[in-house]
């Protein structure tokens, strides 16, 4: 045995190649290898008990000593795979466990980038009560009494008068009593509308408003910011078009269209005619103005509404609104990320 | 609403413009276009032949089928059999010959429109050479019943496509975009506004001057109700029949190409003039009523409508009455018993103005929403009134019929046909559009459309507005500024970026902080954030057994079991348990929503400026942990607990400061008593949370017992925090600190929590700190007791601790427990 363990040895020291040191532990220690096999080669019967114990023992020093030494030098054959796969050695590959990451709710994934797109561009932050009063709700935005929208078809009413608010604009007036002018503001937060559901109508929706009020803030300043809140949404340069659209609070208003991104305004599935109608948005009303305690002499601002869950649909092709508010996990876990 | 162009063309040329051109100015300078249709009529293969004899040859349930002979002029004679009611001798309809195409329908549940050749055919035994045809079958509309008839001087043989040609374009607006602008309810509104946009003459709306009949006497009308501002009437005498006959085809091709029926010249009337200038306009017999008083209802009480439907009316509708017996719905729908009939002689024309809102009302409560009342709805203006019954006696004329006017054009209320002025300081404008506007621009803009304009010479524009633009519509400077940007095209002004001041933002600090607790919820805690609905839905809190006690009541829910807002977080978040389990093992769920509780009386109907006087909303942040297997309720709970504990550091970067108790009772189906706690930051309860009971569990899961759920729910609103940490330094040891483990037996009853804040009492001047390490039950000790082991951190500021101060500091702590009755497990 001492032999062979110095012929081991030499052979081992011989070997400079990975594959030559692979064809040693294969001659000596693979499957039919000469140590492996070396028992089989002698006749034991004939030893005594002892003697039978001292030939095992010196074996099996001769086996872990020829394993170490091949341990010292050959590198796992094969790497870590095929180490594993005789047991014993660790699956580095194997997946990470213990912890786990949570998700965010698509809407608020796309509130944060917005908020954050705004705040670099000196927007500050605000929410609003989402029980509202119809004086903030329609009155103080100029909302006459008799608008379709302060009916039952459109509103959620309370039976003590009180309504869910319809629109993000509803906190157009709060926030000016409370900041006054200049301001320089955006309000996202969840929206009612009383309506049927289906795959593109929820009665409980998100939208973003943004509100700026200034001296000397003209029609030419809000296309501009519109643009640039766009490009910086979609990390792309933005075509838009700016078309009359009416809202009672403001004057002029507008709609904004977003040149489909998909198509580049050639006109598909997505946008039909090239054109996605995406912000509504005007110079605010001298009437909400004035019930801000602002003189719209003095001042003047625009006003716009980002239909938050619109772009977050948009933003992760979420085809079916009814997924955001349906509590479905399969679908939240989804928005694995970290902000 | 749909535009004809085929109308248009009688005030503006556009025949030289593509339709999608024309489509797309309009959408970028006056209202949203939703579509174009080619409207392709099959008028080139029919003439117009008259019917010479008419037989019945078959009359079974109702239906008549007749033979009838008619004359296509040049001697040429066909026959056909018809089945149309309206068949008779003496009537001129379109002929379509063997060989013609006609539209029919291919019939069954889903029947489409499609377009055959018509065949020699074989009706009740008779030979057809053609068949006469209805409006539908032409292509001119849907409508089918009846035979479309032409007007009795129309000559035999004239080609069909001669009168009605066989293309016309219909652009399709998109109501919404209407709805401040009443002046585009009508044909003549989209001329004015194509003439500013294309730079093309506006032909003028022929009308017949009644002023001329100034000297004959007043139709008696008294206005008694502040709903209706202006109303006017005016006596037509006619010979009987004579405005029972076909309109002219011009008209009638018009309104079925908007798909109206026609009926005969008088009922098209009034259509045709709603449809030309927006002005509603209703024709009552003169000989059924005296005088005119327009006033509310006064009481309950049911009217007929000429459709023949009684209807339920209340107090505050405003009618048309003779005298005091109501004759009309005012601005909605006319009476059956004033109704003008083929034997009307004279006719009362009503043409009058209603304000929007009371409308909007009665047609809503009505449900009875009709051409008129969509009109009035849109703020119609007064100067109207009179317009439309000049052009409706313009057009009665024009159709050849002969009539006698028997009073005055009487009027009471305001016409309101008088220019208004409207001043824009000098450079308003421009400040506000952003751009330097050449004032010849300006005014060709405003001129273009009928707007009066002058600079004076200190740069103020004065404007003078016509009275066919509503108040509601023009009434201060920027609706000027309006006019002149969507003209002048607003995608022309160019982007000019706003100067701002660079003063500092007064930011929210609480929304950040709520951002940061979401994100590390999710980022750091696994959780999935959900959204749910404001509002409890009974039926599950009915399974699970809650009741949430007074909350805000929804007047109109979005279903019957939806009607309660949510005063709690937590059963909404409860319902995504049976939800998720059949997909999922091991979730974990929160949501950052609004709770509303109600303040005062929450069905006091008393309306108030600000909703916070009537709810209290709380910013709210709730979730649940369930697990089927894995860990023990225990485990799960004291994980949970320890990642709502650093939660307290994203508020106030120090995660002690968040203490809790135990919670009293089983106040909720969540809450069970023993397991759940009272989570305060100082003195403030800011939350609960706990483990749910096994009651609770078996209500969710079918499988009895099958995991664990814990649970939380913080009024985040109360949680006091700060953007930035307020930590201070301390240097560390500067000399090596040793440590010391202790295993102090409790009751676990009295918790943790108690016997930290007894360990706290223990003082001594080498102690620099302590931390809990584990609790163990069981084995060894006695039921009701834990083995609560800490770690003691000893040290000096100024030297290397001896092993008789090490000693000593153990002898202490051993005394301290003693002198508290407590004992180290043995």
């Amino acid at each position: 045995m001492q032999e062979l363990k110095l012929q081991f040895l030499k052979e081992l020291a011989a070997a400079k190649t990975a594959e030559a040191l692979e064809a040693v532990r294969v001659k000596y220690m693979g499957k039919k290898g000469i140590i492996t096999n070396f028992t089989k080669t002698k006749d034991l019967k004939t030893l005594s008990s002892e003697a039978k114990q001292a030939f095992y023992r010196e074996y099996n020093d001769l086996k872990s000593f020829a394993a170490d030494q091949l341990k010292k030098v050959v590198p796992a054959p094969g790497g870590a795979a095929a180490a594993a796969k005789k047991g014993g050695a660790i699956d580095l590959t194997a997946p990470g466990a213990g912890r786990r990451l949570g998700a965010l709710h698509p809407i608020t994934l796309t509130q944060i980038e917005l908020e954050h797109i705004f705040e670099g561009m000196g927007f500050s932050v605000y929410y609003g009560p989402e029980v509202e009063s119809e004086y903030f709700c329609f009155e103080a935005l100029n909302i006459p009494s008799d608008h379709p929208a302060r009916d039952m078809q459109d509103t959620f009413w309370l039976k003590n008068n009180l309504i869910l608010r319809t629109h993000t604009s509803a906190n157009q007036v709060r926030t000016i009593l409370k900041a006054g002018a200049p301001l320089r503001a955006i309000f996202p937060g969840r929206c009612f509308r009383y309506e049927a559901i289906d795959p593109s109508h929820e009665n409980t929706f998100y939208q973003c408003e943004g509100l700026v009020i200034d001296k000397n803030i003209s029609v030419a300043n809000l296309i501009a910011v519109m643009k640039t809140i766009l490009g910086e949404v979609f990390r792309r340069e933005v075509k838009v078009r700016l078309r009359p659209g009416f809202f009672p609070f403001v004057e002029p208003g507008f709609e904004l269209d977003l040149n489909c991104l998909i198509c580049g305004g050639k006109g598909c599935p997505t946008c039909g005619d090239g054109w996605i109608e995406l912000i509504p948005c005007g110079l605010v009303h001298p009437e909400v103005l004035r019930h801000g305690g602002i003189d719209p002499n003095e001042y003047s601002g625009f006003a716009f509404g980002i239909g938050l869950t619109r772009l977050a649909m948009m933003k992760y092709g979420i085809r079916d609104i009814r997924y955001l508010n349906g509590g479905d996990l399969r679908v939240n876990e989804q928005f694995s990320t970290i902000l | 609403m749909f535009i004809s162009l085929d109308w248009i063309s009688d005030f503006v040329d556009l025949s030289d413009l593509a339709p999608e051109v024309i489509a797309d100015r309009l959408t970028m300078s006056t209202a949203e276009v939703e579509g174009v249709t080619i409207l392709n009529r099959l008028t080139a293969d029919k003439v117009v032949g008259e019917i010479v004899s008419a037989e019945t040859v078959s009359e079974k349930e109702g239906k008549k089928l007749t033979l009838c002979k008619v004359d296509l002029g040049g001697g040429r004679v066909l026959q056909t059999v018809c089945g149309a009611p309206n068949v008779r001798v003496g009537l001129k309809a379109a002929f379509a010959p063997v060989g013609a195409k006609v539209r029919a329908k291919t019939g069954g549940a889903e029947s489409s429109d499609i377009e055959i050749e018509i065949a020699v055919g074989e009706v009740a035994g008779k030979i057809s050479e053609g068949i006469l045809c209805s409006a539908f079958e032409m292509g001119m509309s849907s409508w089918h019943e009846i035979l479309f008839e032409f007007p009795a001087d129309t000559p035999v043989g004239t080609k069909v496509s001669d009168l009605v040609p066989e293309r016309d374009v219909l652009i399709e607006i998109d109501n919404k975009s209407l709805t401040h602008r009443p002046d585009l309810w009508g044909h003549y509104g989209f001329a004015r506004e194509f003439s500013a946009i294309f730079h093309r003459p506006l032909a003028p709306l022929p009308r017949h001057d009644v002023s001329r009949y100034d000297g004959l006497p007043e139709f008696p009308i008294e206005i008694a109700d502040d709903n209706c501002p202006c109303y006017s009437g005016i006596v037509v005498g006619i010979k009987a029949g004579s405005v029972n006959i076909p309109s002219p085809v011009k008209m009638q091709r018009r309104l079925h190409a908007l798909d109206h029926r026609t009926y005969n010249l008088l009922i098209d009337l009034t259509n045709y003039v709603s449809l030309e200038i927006g002005q509603p306009t209703h024709a009552f017999d003169a000989d059924t009523i005296g005088r005119i008083r327009v006033a509310p209802m006064g009481k309950e009480g049911t009217f007929v409508t000429l459709d023949g439907q009684e209807r339920k009316m209340i107090a505050e509708d405003m009618m048309i009455c003779d005298g005091d017996k109501p004759v009309a719905i005012a601005g909605i729908m006319g009476g059956l018993e004033t109704e003008v009939t083929p034997q009307t002689t004279r006719m009362m024309l009503e043409s009058a103005n209603f304000k929007s809102a009371r409308i909007r009302k009665s047609a809503g409560r009505l449900d009875l929403r009709t051409d008129a009342s969509q009109r009035y709805e849109k703020s119609q203006p007064p100067a109207n009134v009179k317009t439309a019954t000049e052009r409706i006696l313009q057009l009665i004329a024009d159709s050849g019929t002969p009539f006698e006017i028997e009073s005055r054009f009487s009027v009471k209320g305001n016409l309101d046909d008088e220019n208004r002025e409207i001043v824009l300081p000098p450079g308003r404008l421009n400040a506000l559009a952003g751009i330097e506007f050449p004032k010849e621009t300006v005014l060709s803009i405003l001129h273009s459309i009928q707007f009066g304009a002058e600079y004076l010479d200190d740069g103020t524009l004065r404007v003078e507005v016509p009275p066919f633009r509503s108040r509601k519509d023009i009434s201060i400077p920027v609706d000027i500024v309006e006019e002149v940007m969507r003209l002048y095209g607003f995608d022309n002004i160019p982007p000019v970026m706003p100067q701002m001041s660079l003063a500092p933002l007064r930011t929210d600090e609480r929304i950040k902080l709520q951002h940061r607790a979401q994100v590390y919820m999710s980022v750091s805690a696994g959780f999935m954030e959900v959204h749910n609905y404001g509002w409890f839905d009974d039926n599950f809190l009915a399974k699970i057994g809650y009741d949430p006690g007074q909350t805000l009541v929804l007047k109109n829910p979005p279903t019957a079991f939806n009607s309660r807002l949510r005063t709690t977080l937590m059963p909404n978040l409860l319902a995504l348990v049976p939800k998720n389990r059949p997909f999922k093992d091991d979730f974990r769920v929160f949501e950052a929503g609004k709770v509303y509780l109600p303040k005062g009386d929450p069905l006091d109907p008393a309306p108030v400026k600000d909703s916070a006087e009537k709810c209290d909303e709380i910013s709210t942040f709730a979730g649940i942990s369930y697990v089927a297997a894995g860990k023990t309720p225990e485990e799960h709970y004291l994980e949970i607990r320890g990642i709502l504990s650093d939660l307290g550091r994203i508020f106030s970067f120090d995660s002690s400061s968040f203490t809790v108790t135990p919670g009293a009772g089983s106040p909720t189906p969540w809450q069970t008593e023993g397991l759940w706690v009272e989570v305060r930051q100082g003195d403030t309860l800011i939350g609960t949370m706990g483990l749910a009971g096994r009651e609770l569990m078996t209500t969710l899961l079918t499988e009895k017992d099958k995991g664990h759920l814990v649970w939380f729910e913080y009024a985040f609103q109360k949680i006091k925090g700060a953007m930035f940490p307020i930590l201070r330094f301390k240097e560390p040891p500067k000399f090596p600190s040793s440590w010391q483990d202790f295993s102090i037996v409790w009751d676990t009853e009295r918790g943790y929590q108690q016997l930290a804040a007894k360990l706290d009492e223990f003082k001594h001047p080498l102690l620099r700190g302590r931390s809990f390490l584990t609790v163990y039950k069981g084995k060894g000790l006695d039921k009701g007791t834990g083995s609560y082991s800490f770690r003691f951190v000893i040290g000096s500021d100024d030297h290397t601790l001896s092993g008789e101060e090490l000693e000593e500091f153990h002898r202490a702590f051993l005394d301290f427990l003693k002198s508290n009755g407590m004992s180290l497990r043995g």
